[in-house]
Parts: structure tokens; C-alpha cells; sequence
């Protein structure tokens, strides 16, 4: 449980918030580049931190993210024409560039001056890895670009997508570090998804349904590990990466690729999932790339036009009775990812953690709070960057990996828990 | 359907009863970290030192059987540091296993401390939960998440 000023601390990250503003020391994903595709594109609506915002990339090719009003008389710049270096209000005219300077006012003389007087606040916004990243702190305190592995490597090794999420960012990403679950609510997908099936691991994750759970800090967060029985009295480790504030990398299964997520608010009530998948020494197949665009793996389909699922908390998440009974699926909900969501949404928007049971497997989640509120803390009080931010912590992979019994998983796995170009991932 | 307003129709009646949670310092990290939590008026939540002898040791001096702490406990934590001094993880262990009672390893260490795998190896067979956390601070946080 966590007391109820704990539980706003860690889930309000609007402006002012202690919570927001550690959120602002990052660099976060804000779009798919896929969403900008040309200069002078139609601007995009975008809302994080609780600040709602408009994108556009201006004749240059440069990326814009300000503040989606217009200064003038507070219209949505949606609506603006995106011409010749700048995003121009369809009302009066006024018109801005990608930083939110305005310049042009065409009701006052030019050589009044009167557009340098008017700025909408805006964010750097810059493309990695198919990905648009943004920074909204203070521009004294912006750390170095980011340097998450699926990002860095070449284009055609790496996919991103992105989904609507019903829930505070919290909830979401707390499922994302409960190893816990994976054995129930998933259970039926390893044999029967694309991009798991066929590894050796998961014959590992069948034998034995009972893992052993060893959570342990890492620089930027934590590493979970969890432990089955392998052959010759050796540990089967599935080892997942946490890094602060709400990144996750998720073991490997055979030759498949490498998968993980972000959760960045929107509001107190929504976030953004974002899912990638990559693999740090090939290309992704076709089928791997037309499977994930298919909804399969932790990616999802998508109601047409929109980031919101197909299946979602409207139509019940498509739930099927039938396919529940026969064991097709534990909770009768298709796909990992909506499996997971649809039971983060139900908790309710912000959940009640005053009320919740946790039990001692679900130290993951408990250590993950207390670092977030150590970070925020510690930041919010003296100013310290918090983990996540140094580039070196972002430099992590997840592994699946049989070591002896006696041997601590982070030793074990020391160098397959750090991202290093062209070495290919530790994984059964 | 969860809605921000539905969310707030939810039963707010209790719905658990006390857990008993014993946590058991294993080693000279352990006792320390244990003897600085336990005067902390928890309200669910008793501490001991696991004694050569293999009795265990309370805050207030009184001393008990490994067996009869486990038989009122719902969680057992047992508490170490790095080099391999957690030997009474055993005894506890063993009599946990017999009543079936819960079991948590928790490690104050440094994750690349080289005494580390010693208490691992002492705590991996008796722990259904192994923690590995910077500092003892920690243990009250988890305290507290699970309702001690």
C-alpha cells in the first residue's frame, strides 16, 4: 500500500507537480515520426505532462512543439496553415516558428516589432530512431540527446508504436515491472505468438510454473529477475530492466527480437504506451514488421484514424467468454498487450493504493516506488539529477539467460545487461 | 467500465484482516538494520536476532523457538549482509517450509559486492522472494507497503 499523499505524489505529473517536473528532467517520446512525415504536413494535436501542445515540421524539415493556442485570442493552432517556415493561425493570421516565436503579426506594421513580443512556450523536439523526443524542463538543465539501444540502431532494425492507454502512467508501467503475472495472464501466448514461439526459454517457462522472484538497484532503476529450474541443477533467469522514470526492457525469447516499453503521461487519467521492438545485430524480417503493424507481440490494432486500440474499454475489449473457457486465454481478452491494459484500466483511472494487498512478490513494484519517491525526492529537495537521466543508464538490455545456481543473476550477467553495438543479446 | 467518476462508487469497506509479519536479522547487517526498524511502533510486525544457539532473540531481550515465531507468522523476513554470515537462514527456512509459511530473503548489499553470492547462496533455497537493496531504508518502505 502505499498512503494516499504518496500515491498523488507519484501520479500527478502536471505542471508544478513534483512528480511533473522530475518527469521534465527527461527526454521523452512524444511522437512517431511517422506522425510529421513531410515538411509543411498538416500540425498534430499532442498532450503530455497535462499541457496540451501542437507538432508540426516547418518547410526545413524542422520539428516544432509548442503550446497549441494562439496567443492572439487562444484558437487551436490545429487548425493553422503550416507554410513557409511556420505554422500560421487560420483566424487573424498570426504565425509562429517551430520554437513558438511569433513572427508575423499581419494586423500590426512590420516595423512596429510587435510579433518579437509574443511567444507560445515551446519544446525542443528532435527524431531518433523513428521516434520524435521532447524535452520540457528548464533549457539550463536539457541532458545530452537520448541513447536507449532501440533507438541507436540502424532503421531496419527497430519498430515503435504507440497506444492510447485509460490509466494513470503509474498503474501501467507497475504492470510492466509485475513478473508475477506473466504466468497467468499470459499463459497461453508463447506457443501461440509470432514473435515469441518456438524459443527454448519458453519450454523453461512451461516446466516450471512456479519462478522465484530476486529484485536488485541498478544505476538507473532495478533489475528483476526471475528464476526457474533448468537442467543440471542450473537457474533459468529471465531478467527484466526497469529504468526511472518509466522505462521497461523485457527478456528476449530465442531468436526473436528484443522488446520493452515507455509510459509517458498524458494527464493524471491517460498515458501513452509506447512498445518497441528491435534486435541489436539484424534487421527485423517482414513477417516480424507486418506481425507487429498486425497488433501481435505487445503491439496492438488500432481503431482506424486513431492510437486507440481496437479493442478497448468501450466494446468490453472484445472480451470472448468461449475462448476463456476452453483456456485459449486466461482472462478471454486477445493479445498481451490489451491483455495487460484492459486489467490496468479496470482498476480505475487512478487506483486507490490505500486499498491494495501486496504480497512479498510484489517487492518489484514496492522497490520501484521507493526509488521514484527517493528520486523525487532528492530532487525536488536538493536538485539531484535523477537516475535515468545519465546517458550510461540507458545503456541496458534485458536477458534470458542459465547460469549456475550459486551464482548472483547480476554477476552472472554482468555484460549481458549493458547494451553494446553489434554483440548480439543474451537470450534463450 | 472504470470511469473517474465510477472509480468513485467503489465498496470502501476493509477488505483484510492483520497480517503477522516476523523479520529476522540473520547476521551483524541484519541486526543492525532490524534494531533500528523495530522502534518504529509497528503495529503488525515483530523483529529478532536468529541467536547461535538457534533460538531467536527480541527486541526486549526474550528470547523464543525458530518454531513457535513461524507458527503465528504469515511472512517471515529474514535479513542479511554480504559474506555469507546468514547460516541460521536454515533452520528458519526449514521450519517455514514445514508450516508452509512465506519467506523473504532481503539483502542489504551492493549488488556487485563480492561477499555477495555467499549470503545468496545461504538465503536462495529458503527464500520465495530475494531482495537485494542498497541500503536498509528500504525495509521499512516495504514494511509499510505490506500493511506491518
Amino acid at each position: 500500500m502505499l498512503r494516499k499523499e504518496q500515491n498523488d505524489l507519484l501520479t500527478q505529473t502536471g505542471p508544478g507537480t513534483a512528480m511533473g517536473r522530475m518527469f521534465r528532467s527527461y527526454w521523452l517520446p512524444a511522437l512517431l515520426a511517422d506522425e510529421l512525415p513531410e515538411n509543411d504536413c498538416p500540425p498534430v494535436r499532442v498532450k503530455l505532462l497535462s499541457e496540451r501542445l501542437i507538432a508540426f515540421r516547418d518547410t526545413q524539415g524542422r520539428y516544432g512543439l509548442m503550446d497549441e493556442f494562439c496567443a492572439h485570442r487562444g484558437v487551436s493552432l490545429w487548425f493553422g496553415r503550416n507554410e513557409e517556415c511556420g505554422l500560421r493561425c487560420s483566424y487573424h493570421g498570426w504565425k509562429y516558428d517551430v520554437s513558438g516565436q511569433c513572427v508575423d503579426v499581419p494586423s500590426e506594421p512590420e516595423a512596429s516589432g510587435f510579433a518579437k513580443k509574443i511567444k507560445l512556450r515551446g519544446y525542443p523536439l528532435v527524431e531518433r530512431g523513428g521516434v520524435l523526443w521532447t524535452y520540457m524542463g528548464p533549457p539550463e538543465a536539457q541532458p545530452p540527446l537520448p541513447e536507449w539501444e532501440f533507438i541507436m540502431v540502424p532503421p531496419a532494425h527497430t519498430f515503435s508504436s504507440k497506444r492510447l492507454q485509460e490509466s494513470n502512467w503509474l498503474q501501467a508501467m507497475e504492470g510492466g515491472i509485475d513478473s508475477s503475472h506473466v504466468s497467468w495472464l499470459h499463459r497461453g501466448d508463447l506457443d501461440s505468438d509470432p514473435l515469441f514461439q518456438g524459443a527454448k526459454g519458453n519450454q523453461y517457462n512451461l516446466n516450471d510454473a512456479r519462478p522465484v522472484f530476486e529484485v536488485a538497484e541498478s544505476p538507473g532503476g532495478l533489475y528483476i529477475g526471475a528464476r526457474r529450474h533448468a537442467e543440471g541443477g542450473h537457474y533459468y533467469w529471465r531478467i527484466t530492466q526497469w529504468v526511472m522514470p518509466s522505462f521497461t526492457m523485457i527478456a528476449p525469447r530465442g531468436h526473436h527480437s528484443v522488446h520493452g516499453h515507455f509510459w509517458i503521461p498524458i494527464d493524471d487519467d491517460t498515458c501513452w504506451t509506447w512498445s518497441y521492438d528491435y534486435h541489436p545485430i539484424r534487421a527485423l524480417t517482414t513477417g516480424e514488421r507486418d506481425a507487429m503493424r498486425d497488433g501481435k507481440g505487445i503491439h496492438v490494432r488500432y481503431v482506424p484514424g486513431t492510437y486507440r486500440p481496437l479493442a478497448n474499454k468501450d466494446n468490453d475489449y472484445l472480451i470472448d467468454r468461449v475462448a476463456q473457457k476452453a483456456g485459449r486465454t486466461f482472462s478471454g481478452v486477445d493479445g498481451i498487450a490489451m491483455q495487460d491494459a484492459s486489467l490496468q484500466e479496470s482498476m480505475g483511472p487512478v487506483v486507490d493504493r490505500t486499498r491494495e494487498n501486496l504480497v512479498s512478490t510484489d517487492n518489484g513494484i514496492i522497490m520501484a516506488r521507493h526509488r521514484l519517491l527517493r528520486a523525487v525526492k532528492a530532487f525536488t529537495e536538493k536538485g539531484v539529477a535523477p537516475p535515468g537521466v545519465d546517458a550510461a543508464h540507458q545503456k541496458v538490455r534485458s536477458a534470458a539467460i542459465v547460469l549456475p545456481p550459486d551464482v548472483p543473476f547480476t554477476e552472472g550477467a554482468r555484460d549481458a545487461l549493458i547494451a553494446r553495438p553489434e554483440v548480439a543479446p543474451a537470450s534463450v | 467500465m472504470s470511469s473517474a467518476g465510477e472509480a468513485r462508487f467503489r465498496v470502501q469497506a476493509p477488505n483484510s484482516l492483520p497480517r503477522a509479519i516476523k523479520v529476522i536479522a540473520l547476521d551483524a547487517v541484519g541486526a543492525a538494520a532490524t534494531d533500528r526498524l523495530a522502534a518504529g511502533g509497528w503495529q503488525q510486525a515483530a523483529f529478532f536476532h536468529a541467536l547461535s544457539s538457534g533460538a531467536l532473540r527480541d527486541f526486549f531481550g526474550r528470547t523464543s523457538a525458530v518454531d513457535d515465531e513461524v507458527a503465528t507468522a504469515d511472512l517471515i523476513v529474514m535479513v542479511a549482509g554480504p559474506g555469507g554470515q546468514a547460516h541460521a537462514a536454515a533452520t528458519i527456512g526449514r521450519a517455514c517450509s514445514a508450516r508452509r509459511v512465506n519467506t523473504t530473503g532481503l539483502l542489504v548489499s551492493n549488488a556487485a559486492d563480492p561477499g555477495l553470492s555467499k549470503t545468496l547462496a545461504q538465503l536462495r533455497p529458503w527464500s520465495l522472494m530475494v531482495v537485494i537493496a542498497d541500503s536498509d531504508e528500504y525495509i521499512g518502505d516495504m514494511m509499510t507497503a505490506l500493511r506491518a
